[in-house]
């Protein structure tokens, strides 16, 4: 395994066969294993967004009651209610809804608006932030978590590992306010928040760094503590000790030895964070008046508006989905379709 | 206009606390010259940022739909005219109809639309179009509470520039109406167009996305000197987001920011603080039709036991006035000669023995947090009423829950009512017997007599005194405590002028404002 991900040349044939050096049957390995992962949470994703549909069907009132106007007669809310087709049992509302998916039709909004038009706008403004964020958070966490794994139980090992715990523990929110406290109101050296132009998104880049900061630095501590372990119990695998046995620099064991095997729990670490930034993003767009998915989907629960809700989980649950398989497509590269 | 749980947590303390800390820093020191609302020879030129409330997934473009967002609304009345506009005094003046007149019997009103009106397209504005608009208004899921008594068929034009409305009742008053919705589109608009549906309004619309809008000035408005070159409006979802943009410079206006942010901006010499009395109205509501509070004795003796002035100072962090009890105090006219209610405890207490109100049960106020202040207020209200032994628990709803279960339906409830509305208004739609949205399930055949009577009354003078007579009654016996009315506030930089003063939808006539240079 040592040097599958570095570009030293793959051993030439004669060398005894390692696993993982067959690339076509660990392809096909991880093809089949990649598509029944796929369909499991296909399924998965499916029974969510009927959880969805149900879940808005059991708050009390609905979208007819939230987006009228007070003064509408108990008749007003009744045309109302037809006009929406919430009349209709939600099961058969959901099917409706679920057998557009395919086309990308996402329904209509309670408001008439497409629920595509809606979130047209928001969902790459959410994924450039959290795409800024996860890479923040992949840079940072393994900068520190490799940084305290060369001296172990050394005094910065123990300063990463016990900020990290106090970091991850911080709630965005928190975060965000300190930071617009100090890198804006204060100093004046960042806008506190974000304004949009006439094509949707954000008007400069620099209004991406507080709320891409205020996701990364607890998402950074829940990584650096994975990367730390991760590396630890790495360390004790026996070709590792076989290199520092050698002499091996310790950089070099740690780039040549050490990540490589412990990749596969990084990367699910990092899937895992992927979903927490998500969540994240509704409270941290709220501070920074961040034009993203996180916003649409608090007020759509305000108003009921189950395809908006719908619409919004299904393309969370798309991403998260990938990134998963990414995940996984690391684990099978690195154990060679091994479990 | 609601707000959401989670902009009240962050209008809540220990943000305020933060943000205040936030304000210390920062700015310089010179005076504005000038101010907000005041009057100077006026500049042109010059582009105005506006932040204004919204939620994204609530954004409507359509003038006669749902409006959620002050961000809509805003944008849309920049764009589009109503026949009318909140005034002062009158206060309700011209638009794009540029005066009516009643019939004998105030039933049949004509009204007038303005001379050389244009759309932005430069098609002049016809009695067809102003027609074709009201009836599409009036087809609306909400149709007859915005239009009320005035049925699509009796909505017809006369000549090239005359409408006319026929009401099925008589109503002195019918022209207040239409002021909020009225907005004209040209004839035909279908709702598929209705977003680009060209406007008769100060400005034209530049660019729309998401909530976020860029308007230009229209030159060949009608109605007056235009002088800013374009306004930018911003949505923000939350206040406190809204707040820090100000402070950092991001935009120029803070549209109906509220008390918090004006606290926090209060050390800052470089925010002007443009306080709008009368703005909104949190009373709280005792069921009259049955229920502990159906004895007037008891409801006078809650309404002497409310400490009015701490409720102003604590709940509106003092931008607010002390109320008497009547809805409508921006009304040109309200009663100022009825008399102050003040707090008397030892009345209420006799008051309350002699209706042999049961003191030793605890009694549910229930509240949302739809608008900030509102469940603060409702806390306040029980720890000042124990004081004349009455024990009071605050329920908080949530939103929804509330407006399902308990409003109109509630022993004894938090209301609000955000607009600059008369007297007259709030009766109709609240008080008189058989009003849809009747908060306390009042019926007085005395009041129902006294308000059919003043809206069908056409001499001014004498309308005004039978108006008193109407909160006279209101006053005694209505199932309202209003202590207190809520200023709306709004934050400008130093540069700017010219803003509105109006309450509620007032806020949004900005075709006056100007920056200095």
């Amino acid at each position: 395994m040592a040097g599958q991900l570095t570009s030293e040349p793959v051993a030439p044939a004669a060398a005894p066969p390692a696993p993982g050096k067959r690339p076509a049957r660990a392809s096909l390995l991880f093809l089949a294993r990649a598509g029944s992962a796929l369909l499991k949470r296909t399924a998965l994703l499916a029974l969510l967004l009927a959880l969805v549909f149900a879940a808005v069907a059991l708050l009390p009132g609905d979208a007819a009651d939230a987006t009228s106007e007070r003064g509408e007669s108990a008749a007003d809310l009744a045309a109302r209610r037809e006009l929406l087709g919430l009349n209709r049992p939600v099961l058969e509302r959901f099917w409706d809804w679920m057998t557009g998916l395919p086309t990308g039709d996402l329904g209509i909004s309670a408001r008439g608006e497409k629920v595509t038009d809606l979130v047209s706008a928001a969902f790459p403004n959410t994924l450039l932030l959290g795409g800024v964020a996860l890479l923040l958070t992949a840079v940072l966490s393994l900068a520190l978590g490799c940084w305290a794994a060369l001296r172990p139980s050394g005094r910065l090992d123990r300063a990463v590992s016990g900020s990290a715990t106090a970091v991850l523990a911080l709630p965005e929110f928190v975060v965000a306010v300190a930071l617009v406290l100090v890198l804006s109101l204060w100093t004046g050296w960042l806008p506190a928040v974000t304004l949009t132009g006439a094509d949707g998104s954000p008007a400069s880049w620099d209004m991406l760094v507080l709320p891409a900061l205020a996701l990364t630095i607890p998402q950074v501590g829940w990584n650096t503590m994975i990367v730390r372990a991760a590396l630890a119990d790495e360390t004790r695998a026996p070709h590792v000790e076989t290199a520092v046995l050698d002499g091996l620099p310790p950089h070099r064991v740690l780039t040549h030895h050490v990540l490589p095997g412990a990749l596969p729990a990084i990367a699910a670490g990092l899937a895992t964070s992927t979903g927490m930034l998500l969540g994240g993003a509704v409270v941290v767009e709220t501070i920074f008046n961040y034009p993203g998915i996180g916003s649409v989907l608090a007020s759509a629960v305000t108003d009921r508006d189950s395809p908006v809700i719908a619409g919004v989980t299904a393309l969370s649950g798309a991403v998260i989905t990938a990134v998963l398989l990414l995940a996984d497509l690391v684990r099978t590269v690195v154990t060679g379709g091994r479990r | 206009m609601d707000l959401n749980r989670r902009q009240l947590l962050w209008a809540g303390g220990a943000v305020g606390a933060i943000a205040l800390l936030a304000a210390c820093g920062g700015g310089d020191d010179a005076e504005p010259t000038g101010s907000a609302t005041g009057s100077a020879k006026p500049r042109k030129g010059g582009t105005l940022r506006v932040g204004a409330l919204g939620r994204a997934a609530a954004i409507t473009r359509d003038p006669h739909g749902s409006q959620a967002n002050e961000s809509d609304y805003l944008i849309i009345s920049l764009v589009y005219d109503t026949l009318t506009v909140p005034g002062t005094k009158p206060n309700t003046e011209p638009r794009l109809a540029a005066s009516w007149t009643p019939s004998e019997d105030l039933k049949t009103w004509k009204f007038k639309i303005a001379q050389g009106a244009t759309f932005h397209d430069g098609s002049p504005v016809t009695a067809k179009d102003v027609v074709y608009s009201l009836k599409r208004l009036r087809a609306t899921p909400a149709g007859a509470s915005r239009l009320p008594g005035i049925q699509a068929k009796n909505i017809t034009a006369e000549g090239t520039d005359t409408v006319v409305l026929v009401s099925d009742y008589a109503n002195a008053e019918l022209p207040l109406l239409t002021r909020l919705t009225t907005f004209v589109v040209p004839d035909g608009t279908t709702d598929k167009d209705i977003a680009k549906a060209p406007g008769t309004g100060p400005f034209k619309l530049g660019w729309f996305r998401t909530g976020n809008a860029r308007l230009v000035r229209n030159d060949d408005w009608y109605g007056g000197d235009v002088y800013l070159d374009a306004i930018e409006v911003k949505i923000f979802e939350s206040p406190q987001a809204m707040a820090n943009a100000l402070l950092a410079g991001q935009i120029d206006l803070a549209s109906n920011v509220g008390a918090v942010a004006a606290r926090t901006a209060e050390s800052r010499k470089d925010v002007q603080t443009v306080r709008r009395p009368n703005d909104m109205a949190m009373p709280i509501v005792m069921r009259t039709a049955d229920g502990p509070f159906a004895d007037p004795k008891v409801r006078e003796a809650l309404r002497l036991a409310v400490d009015r002035e701490a409720m102003v100072k604590q709940v509106l962090s003092g931008y607010g006035t002390i109320a008497n009890d009547i809805l409508g105090t921006g009304d040109p006219a309200y009663d100022k000669s009825i008399p102050q209610r003040a707090r008397d405890l030892a009345k209420a207490k006799e008051l309350l023995k002699e209706a042999k109100f049961d003191t030793s049960k605890t009694y549910e106020l229930l509240t949302t947090e739809d608008i900030a202040g509102l469940a603060e207020s409702a806390t306040l209200f029980a720890t000042q009423v124990r004081e004349a032994g009455v024990k009071v628990k605050v329920v908080k709803q949530e939103s929804a829950v509330f407006w399902d279960k308990t409003w109109l339906k509630g022993d004894l409830y938090t209301t609000y009512w955000g607009t600059n509305d008369s007297v007259v208004f709030f009766a109709s739609k609240t008080m008189v017997s058989d009003s849809g949205q009747n908060e306390a399930g009042w019926k007085s055949t005395e009041f129902d007599t006294a308000y059919q009577k003043a809206i069908g009354t056409a001499d001014a003078a004498q309308r005004t005194q039978l108006l008193g007579q109407l909160q006279q009654i209101e006053y005694d016996s209505s199932g309202y405590l209003l202590w207190g009315m809520a200023d709306g506030i709004d934050l400008a930089g130093a540069k700017v002028r010219g803003l509105p003063k109006l309450p509620g939808y007032g806020r949004v006539q900005l075709e006056g404002a100007w920056l200095a240079s």
